[in-house]
C-alpha cells in the first residue's frame, strides 16, 4: 500500500500531478499496485491512440496490456507525469503501427482505413447526435486529413496540464508559454466558422 | 508556408480548449474504451510473474443450450501458449458462482491455481489433463499452471493466462 490516496482524497487542491507522482515514486520503490492505480487514469487517452491508428478493439486491448506491462522496466527513466503521459503515449503509438503493419495483408489496400475516423460499428445508431453543434463538430472532423484526425482524437484526451509535453513529442509546435494551436487544431476551427 | 496559417502558431485560447472538450465527446461517445478494461490490466500488472509464460487466449465461443430448465449459457475458451494448450468450459452454477472444466495439451498432471485479487484455488489434472474447479466466485480471475520442478526440454515452465471476467 502507499499513502499517495489521501492525496487525491483532499478536495479542492491541484493535486492529480502530485498524486501520480506520488504513485510513480512508490512503483518504482517496489510498490506492486501502484501503477495499477494510474491505469484507469491514463488508459483512455491510450485506448484512443490505438484506435485512432486503426487497430479493432482486439488488438487495441492487446496493446494496451503490452504497453503497461513494458512500462514496468522504463519507469526508471521517466522523471515527471506528463513525461509518462507522453512515454505512454508514443509507446503506444508505436505499438499500434506495429500490429497494424503485422495485420496488413488482411486488409484493403487502400490508405484510407488507416486513420479516417473509426466506424463506431455495432451500436453506432445509439450514438445519437442531439444538436446541431455537435453535428456540425462531427461534420468538422470528419473534413480534416487523416492525419490531423488522428492527432486531433488523441491530443482531445491528453489530461490538460500534460497537453503541451505530449503536443509537443507528437510534433505539435509549442510556444514558449504554452501550447499552440497548432495545424489541425486551426484548421478545425475555422471549418467550424463557416 | 508557415505563414500562410498564422492562426496554428496563437496560444490556444477558451475556445480551442471546449472544441478539444467537444472532440473527446464526440469520440467517447462513439467508441468508448471497454470499461472493465482498467481493471483487467490492473489486475494483470499485480499479478505478473516475469518467468511464466503467458498464454494467448485463442478462441472464445458462447454456446446456448437448451436444456431441461430452460437456455442454460456456457463459454468454451482456448489459450495457446508454447508448452501447452488450455481449453476451459465455463457455466454457471445456481447460487452464483461458476463451474470451470478444463483441459491440458498435451495431456498431463499439473498443478492448477485459480487466482482472484483475493483468494486462490488450487486442484491438479488428471493423467488426461484434466481438471475441474466446481466453484469459483463471480470476479477477475486468472489460471496458472505451476512450473514443474524438474521439466524435460523446456516443457514444465509456468504458464499463466490472461485475466478473465467471470
Amino acid at each position: 500500500m502507499n499513502e499517495c490516496g489521501s492525496i487525491a482524497a483532499r478536495p479542492g487542491r491541484p493535486d492529480r500531478g502530485e498524486r501520480i507522482a506520488c504513485l510513480m515514486k512508490a512503483a518504482r520503490d517496489g510498490d506492486d499496485d501502484a501503477l495499477g492505480q494510474i491505469v484507469p487514469e491514463l488508459s483512455p487517452v491510450l485506448w484512443h491512440v490505438a484506435r485512432a491508428a486503426g487497430l479493432s478493439s482486439g488488438d487495441a486491448e492487446d496493446v494496451l496490456q503490452t504497453v503497461w506491462a513494458s512500462l514496468v522496466a522504463h519507469l526508471g527513466g521517466i522523471r515527471d507525469p506528463a513525461a509518462l503521459t507522453s512515454w505512454l503515449v508514443v509507446t503506444t503509438r508505436r505499438e499500434a503501427w506495429r500490429v497494424r503493419e503485422a495485420g496488413r495483408r488482411q486488409l484493403p489496400a487502400d490508405d484510407e482505413w488507416l486513420t479516417t475516423v473509426p466506424d463506431p460499428g455495432p451500436g453506432s445508431e445509439d450514438l445519437v447526435i442531439r444538436d446541431e453543434q455537435r453535428q456540425a463538430l462531427w461534420a468538422a472532423v470528419r473534413q480534416l486529413s487523416p492525419r490531423c484526425q488522428e492527432l486531433i482524437r488523441i491530443v482531445a484526451f491528453i489530461p490538460r496540464p500534460d497537453y503541451q509535453a505530449v503536443a509537443a513529442e507528437l510534433g505539435m509546435p509549442t510556444g514558449s508559454i504554452g501550447p499552440t494551436r497548432g495545424r489541425c487544431l486551426a484548421k478545425l476551427r475555422a471549418l467550424l466558422a463557416n | 508556408m508557415m505563414s500562410s496559417d498564422p492562426a496554428s502558431h496563437e496560444p490556444m485560447d477558451d475556445l480551442d480548449w471546449e472544441i478539444l472538450d467537444g472532440v473527446r465527446e464526440l469520440f467517447g461517445g462513439a467508441d468508448p474504451m471497454p470499461a472493465d478494461l482498467p481493471e483487467r490490466i490492473r489486475f494483470s500488472l499485480a499479478m505478473r510473474d516475469l518467468e511464466a509464460e503467458v498464454a494467448r487466449l485463442v478462441e472464445a465461443e458462447q454456446q446456448h443450450m437448451a436444456g431441461a430448465r430452460g437456455a442454460e449459457r456456457s463459454r468454451t475458451i482456448t489459450f495457446d501458449s508454447d508448452s501447452l494448450t488450455i481449453m476451459i468450459r465455463i457455466d454457471a452454477n445456481s447460487d452464483g458462482t461458476v463451474r470451470i472444466d478444463g483441459w491440458l495439451a498435451p495431456a498431463q498432471r499439473r498443478e492448477i491455481e485459480m487466482q482472484a485479487i483475493t483468494d486462490t484455488l488450487r486442484v491438479s489434472s488428471d493423467d488426461q489433463g484434466r481438471f475441474a474447479f466446481p466453484s469459483v466466485p463471480a470476479g477477475t480471475v486468472r489460471l496458472v499452471i505451476l512450473a514443474v520442478e524438474h521439466g524435460r526440454d523446456g516443457a514444465g515452465r509456468s504458464v499463466v493466462t490472461p485475466a478473465l471476467v467471470l
